[in-house]
């Protein structure tokens, strides 16, 4: 954390090395990320490109009272949603099965990925919450900042999607045994 | 014998979660990571906030426009001082008076009610008259 501070004034005094660095240790993830957000591979590249591009540009408006990471994802998520026009609502009204990043990502998982049936049983915002929760493991306050949502909201649409995937991991587990 | 510690529902969700997040595989390829180096080498970050640059203007444009105001006021002053008259301001409502013609009410007063004047005249004459005549019709 000290050497990502450090990093931060740094990249606050302009040096771009600095932020070089400190990409590294977040581009992975948010790339992670963005494959669950974007129609193609090099799309989620593209945002992550013009993401971290935007962040050294403004690292001045960066708050050190929230982590890097909120702020980074909500870089991300804006960039992502713009990428995708205001149109299209639903992540999975573009996704093409056969190109589809995440499903390319995970296609050597022998079980069932749980991520690919959350993005298709919830709406793009009750899934990035939980991804920001459970992926990534911020705090309710954080969500809360990176979806410019209120905390109450963050917990009633957290436990929403997470009664929704455990109904999901519930009729998986009766057809298993039904048919085990 | 250890006791059974049961495992909630909502704990086993969320560790499927994370497990099934680390089991994306992605990593950032080589041409991607020169391609966002080069990219942010070529960045130059904003230092300041637009708001102070924004704030900075107007101080120079109150400037301008007192300095602008008090030279107006200035030369309207001037101009006004320039333009007025040698006489004391106390003259003016003689000079008024003198200027206005002086209406004589009387005149005016005789030449209206005239046309009355020479109807009680011809009224009186007319009434002498008819004195006259009673007078000479009874033998006074």
């Amino acid at each position: 954390m000290t050497d990502e501070l450090q990093l931060i004034a740094a990249a606050k005094a302009g040096s771009a090395e600095a932020f070089c660095d400190l990409a590294k240790l977040y581009r992975e993830r948010l790339l992670r990320f963005l494959l669950t957000r974007c129609a193609s591979f090099a799309d989620a590249e593209d945002v992550l490109q013009d993401t971290l591009i935007a962040a050294f540009r403004y690292i001045h408006s960066y708050d050190a009272r929230w982590r890097f990471s909120t702020w980074l994802y909500r870089i991300a998520i804006r960039n992502a949603a713009k990428l995708r026009g205001p149109d299209l609502v639903e992540v999975g009204d573009l996704r093409d099965e056969e190109n589809d990043p995440l499903l390319q990502c995970i296609a050597a998982s022998e079980t069932e990925n749980l991520w690919v049936n959350a993005r298709q049983l919830l709406n793009d915002e009750v899934f990035t919450a939980m991804w920001l929760r459970y992926a990534e493991d911020m705090s309710v306050n954080d969500i809360s900042k990176t979806l410019d949502r209120s905390a109450s909201w963050t917990k009633v649409n957290l436990m929403r999607g997470r009664r929704t995937l455990e109904s999901k991991m519930s009729g998986a587990t009766d057809r298993s045994e039904a048919y085990g | 014998m250890a006791p059974q510690t049961e495992v909630k529902p909502m704990d086993k969700l969320a560790k499927r979660l994370h497990e099934d997040a680390e089991r994306i595989e992605v990593s950032v390829s080589d041409e991607l990571d020169r391609r966002i180096e080069a990219s942010l080498l070529a960045v130059t970050p904003e230092t300041t906030r637009q708001r102070p640059v924004a704030s900075a203007r107007p101080p120079l444009f109150w400037w301008a426009s007192t300095i602008t105001g008090i030279a107006a006021a200035v030369a309207v002053i001037a101009i006004v001082n320039w333009q007025a008259p040698d006489q004391p301001v106390a003259d003016v409502p003689l000079n008024i008076v003198a200027a206005v013609p002086a209406i004589d009410l009387k005149t005016e007063a005789a030449v209206l009610t005239s046309p009355l004047h020479e109807e009680l005249d011809n009224l009186q004459s007319d009434l002498k008259k008819a004195e006259e005549k009673v007078r000479r019709d009874i033998g006074l």
